[in-house]
């Protein structure tokens, strides 16, 4: 798969060659997808207080055996107060010829309030060639259109947008385009990209953060965790084994998989699955991780029904195999949730601070003992998801009945 | 009529026999069982001693029932002269149509050697970044659901809103369904013991065309009715007792064909259960008169819905042709709750040879075709699409689901296990294992209970394999399997084959 072979002298922490291929916005030639270990790490004040940058990075960096150097991200909510009713669109562009393309395409469907570069380090040991990072913060007009259809919603007329811009534009990456939020992410260890960014710089609600340890394919910044659509983040330790049936509903639902990894597939699940179809988390999360028929048989009936007929009718968001992720929204609320497959093969812990006012998420215990060496721990169930509001606490540590409060 | 015939002259060509079925004399007792075994009479006894006098099918009844074990069936030695474009095969085919002057009839499936797609496909097993999943410890599930299914589920008021109502289900155990074969083309017992193991294994058999004897109603809950172009035996009770309705347009071992239950073989129990005359043909016309066209099919589907007061599923069946991926989608849009399609290598009781040997697509390729077109037309999470037409393994029904089909279908399996051996001789009657005849002497040799015991156990025993195949591609429900192409890989000669099935070659990775 590599076209240049090995680069001399950077390794991993084990001495392993890494590739010499690193692409930016462009998709690597033959790229087919990427698998392997992850660490994650999140964080989110539960009384809306901001948090810097430096303490995810600290939960993240803490993990060097989940990481080999090949990506690393970071995603933060509640990031720009001022500006937090419009979309902030983040794009990696390989050159000024990707950002003119897409600020072209983006300037007639798009009205562009206010566009910046993101800071990026200079003396970075992050690998060369690094992208073009810079964002645009826009409304959606009130007289949209995309390909005849005039009656889109703002977020769904930006889902297509971003995806054609992924899909067709060349040299340009979308990797972040929800309100109120951005990621930053990209090719290198996670204390690398933290520096790359220098995420000390910004402070936000909620954080989501991801390290990698994918076989050695060749790299690719916009392939780094978190995947983001609209204001959905996804980070995601793990394989899904039925990426091929997964694929195929967000397929069938209009999306367009242009990273081929199961973690984008994830992202729009959960796009398609609570935005657009309306479903409650706790529902969504036990389509994507549900229980077996046996167990469903022992429901009460009221709640045997509802898991018979999501279980059926989601088939196809069924996230089969091992997985743990972290998802944040920032739509209605900034909001934080947390999945373990059903046989919870990938770990995921969750730490409450003693003041109750932070909660943590992460793959390993030392994540939340660097930052919080007091927190009160506890392990989510499998298949059983957490979720954390800014402002109101935490609404399901993962422990309850699969559907409490849901009515159906 | 030409002039030999008239004159009454015998010009049928005598062709070589295939079979001789070869007795030991040192073992043989002379009990002389083999003679009234073989139905086909190819063993006499003449002068102290049996002998083969021609016409052996190596249907292996004489063999497996004789007590000195003293009986060899063994082919015939080429009689013709060899060439490599002749085969004998076609000498046959020749020799048999010039003295006959009729259709050739033969049964089974296509016997041609085209190597079947699905020995070309291996599967995928999980490998330090996903765990294997051991399922003797863990659970691995089989349940599959066969029939509308919603799409996706609707909020009102915050509430989920679930209508079941609109789209029954009936929930089998495994993702299996035996096929259509119906009383007349098989005998009472035969059928019996697909219902039994069907009830027992709690999954469903097809009826085939022919209605439902009355015996056969306490199984009805895991029967599936057939509404074929004959309408034979459809009644209320036939519509509303069963767990599904399917109606058939076609047959992968005869596409654009219909059926033909000769008049000899429609004795009382045929006729009470198919509502006909005694003695009198049964035929199925080639297409169903009432329908011409997709709309009618739709009014169909919707009159069997009403008069089934919309509380079970109403499928169509199919034989896999060229075009079966816009057929398919045609089909759901006429509102099918689900497919079946069936592959050119599928089972008859009776077909041209031309067309089982010539006509239609192999099911490994339709399936995909089907799965593909769904899912591109944003069908495919409405529907189930079951297959078959040449499943003969655990292996081939598992690569059938990875393709994209929900349920295998399968019947020659499951008369294998009852003792079939596949002589392609059903259309003649004499099937001597008791299963492709109604001669009530040779019915007799079929006992439901063991016959059914001998399904369930091969079918529990495919179960196995499945979830044990499942597990190893790090899978815990069979749902996560069915359409998932990229555990597949394709070894074979062909790889337009694999390109068209949407299948990678072997040594494409993905990561």
């Amino acid at each position: 798969m590599s076209e240049r072979g090995c680069r001399p002298g950077r390794a991993d922490r084990r001495g392993m060659p890494l590739l010499a291929d690193n692409y930016t916005a462009s998709r690597p030639p033959a790229w087919q997808g990427q698998l392997g270990g992850c660490g994650i790490a999140s964080c989110i004040s539960l009384k809306g207080e901001r948090i810097p940058g430096d303490r995810v990075a600290r939960m993240l960096t803490i993990m060097k055996e989940r990481e080999n150097g090949l990506g690393a991200g970071y995603a933060c909510y509640g990031l720009f107060p001022d500006r937090k009713d419009q979309y902030c669109l983040q794009f990696f562009f390989d050159d000024e010829e990707g950002k003119h393309g897409a600020e072209e395409f983006l300037s007639e469907r798009l009205d562009v309030t206010h566009d910046e570069k993101v800071f990026t380090s200079e003396s970075s040991t992050v690998p060369n060639p690094h992208p073009i990072v810079w964002r645009y913060f826009a409304n959606v007009p009130g007289k949209r259109e995309w390909r005849g259809d005039k009656g889109l919603s703002e977020d769904d007329y930006m889902v297509e947008l971003v995806q054609h811009i992924n899909e067709k534009v060349e040299k340009a990456f979308c990797v972040s385009s929800g309100k109120d939020m951005a990621v930053f992410k990209g090719n290198g260890y996670s204390h690398e990209i933290a520096e790359f960014y220098d995420v000390e710089r910004y402070s936000g609600t909620m954080w989501l953060s991801h390290s990698r340890f994918p076989t050695n394919s060749p790299a690719w910044w916009a392939g780094a965790h978190p995947m983001s659509l609209l204001d959905w983040g996804v980070c995601h330790n793990g394989e899904i084994t039925s990426y091929g049936v997964n694929r195929k509903l967000v397929e069938m639902n209009g999306y367009r998989c242009t990273v081929l990894t199961d973690t984008e597939v994830v992202a729009y699940m959960w796009d398609l699955l609570v935005r657009r179809n309306g479903l409650p988390i706790e529902v969504a999360a036990f389509a994507m991780a549900p229980r077996t028929f046996e167990e469903i048989a022992l429901m009460p009936p009221k709640e045997r029904r509802l898991a018979e007929w999501v279980r059926i009718t989601y088939r196809e968001a069924f996230l089969n195999g091992p997985f743990s992720i972290i998802v944040g929204r920032s739509r209605p609320e900034t909001m934080l949730i947390a999945l373990a497959d059903r046989k919870k093969l990938r770990p995921l812990i969750a730490g409450l601070s003693p003041d109750d006012s932070t909660l943590y998420i992460a793959s390993e215990e030392c994540s939340m003992r660097i930052v919080e060496p007091d927190a009160r721990t506890w392990a989510p169930e499998a298949g059983n998801p957490l979720v954390a509001i800014v402002g109101k606490g935490v609404i399901r540590r993962g422990t309850e009945d699969p559907f409490l409060g849901v009515r159906s | 009529m030409s002039e030999p015939m008239k004159q009454g002259k015998r010009f049928d060509h005598r062709l070589p026999e295939r079979f001789i079925p070869t007795i030991d004399r040192e073992l043989c007792r002379v009990c002389k069982r083999c003679v009234s075994e073989c139905s086909y009479q190819a063993l006499e006894f003449k002068e102290s001693r049996v002998v083969a006098v021609g016409g052996c099918v190596a249907c292996g009844r004489c063999q497996a029932l004789c007590p000195a074990n003293c009986i060899e069936i063994r082919p015939v030695p080429p009689q013709f002269a060899p060439h490599g474009n002749w085969s004998e095969k076609s000498r046959r085919a020749i020799l048999a149509q010039a003295s006959s002057g009729g259709v050739l009839l033969s049964s089974c499936g296509a016997d041609d050697d085209h190597p079947s797609i699905f020995d070309d496909l291996l599967l995928d097993a999980a490998q330090v970044t996903n765990p294997s999943i051991d399922p003797l410890r863990e659970p691995v599930e089989t349940i599959t659901y066969l029939g509308r299914r919603p799409g996706r589920l609707e909020m009102c008021d915050g509430k989920v809103i679930i209508r079941e109502d609109d789209t029954p289900l009936v929930r089998l155990d495994m993702p299996l369904m035996f096929g259509h074969i119906s009383l007349g083309s098989i005998s009472y017992n035969a059928q019996r013991s697909l219902f039994m193991a069907a009830k027992e294994l709690n999954i469903v058999a097809g009826s085939g065309e022919g209605g439902l004897h009355p015996d056969f109603y306490q199984y009805a809950d895991r029967i599936c009715s057939e509404v074929a172009s004959g309408r034979f035996g459809i009644n209320p009770q036939y519509l509303k007792g069963g767990a599904a309705v399917e109606i058939k347009i076609g047959q992968g071992a005869k596409p654009g064909h219909g059926g033909h239950l000769p008049g000899e073989k429609v004795t009382t129990m045929i006729s009470e259960t198919r509502m006909i005359p005694r003695g009198t043909d049964a035929l199925s016309p080639y297409p169903h008169h009432d329908i011409y066209s997709i709309e009618d099919l739709a009014q169909l589907i919707s009159v069997l819905k009403e008069s089934t007061e919309y509380r079970l599923p109403v499928g169509v069946k199919i034989a896999a042709v060229h075009n079966v991926g816009a057929i398919a989608s045609g089909l759901v849009r006429a509102g099918a709750d689900f497919l079946t399609v069936d592959g050119y290598k599928g089972g008859t009781g009776a077909a041209p040879r031309v067309i089982r040997d010539h006509a239609g697509l192999p099911i490994e390729v339709a399936i995909s075709a089907v799965d593909r077109r769904l899912t591109q037309e944003g069908l495919r999470n409405r529907v189930t699409v079951c297959a078959g037409g040449g499943i003969r393994s655990s292996a081939d029904m598992i690569k059938a689901l990875a393709l994209g089909a929900d349920i295998a279908m399968v019947s020659t399996s499951a008369m294998i296990a009852m003792g079939c051996r596949v002589c392609q001789q059903c259309h003649r009657g004499l099937c001597s294992w008791g299963i492709a005849t109604q001669r009530e002497d040779l019915c007799a040799r079929l006992d439901p209970e063991i016959s059914s015991a001998h399904i369930v156990r091969l079918f529990r025993a495919w179960n196995e394999e499945l979830k044990e195949v499942l597990g190893a591609m790090g899978i815990d429900a069979v749902e996560s399997l069915v359409g998932n192409r990229d555990r597949l890989r394709y070894r074979g000669a062909n790889p337009k084959i694999a390109e068209v099935m949407g299948v990678k070659h072997i040594g494409e990775g993905w990561g």
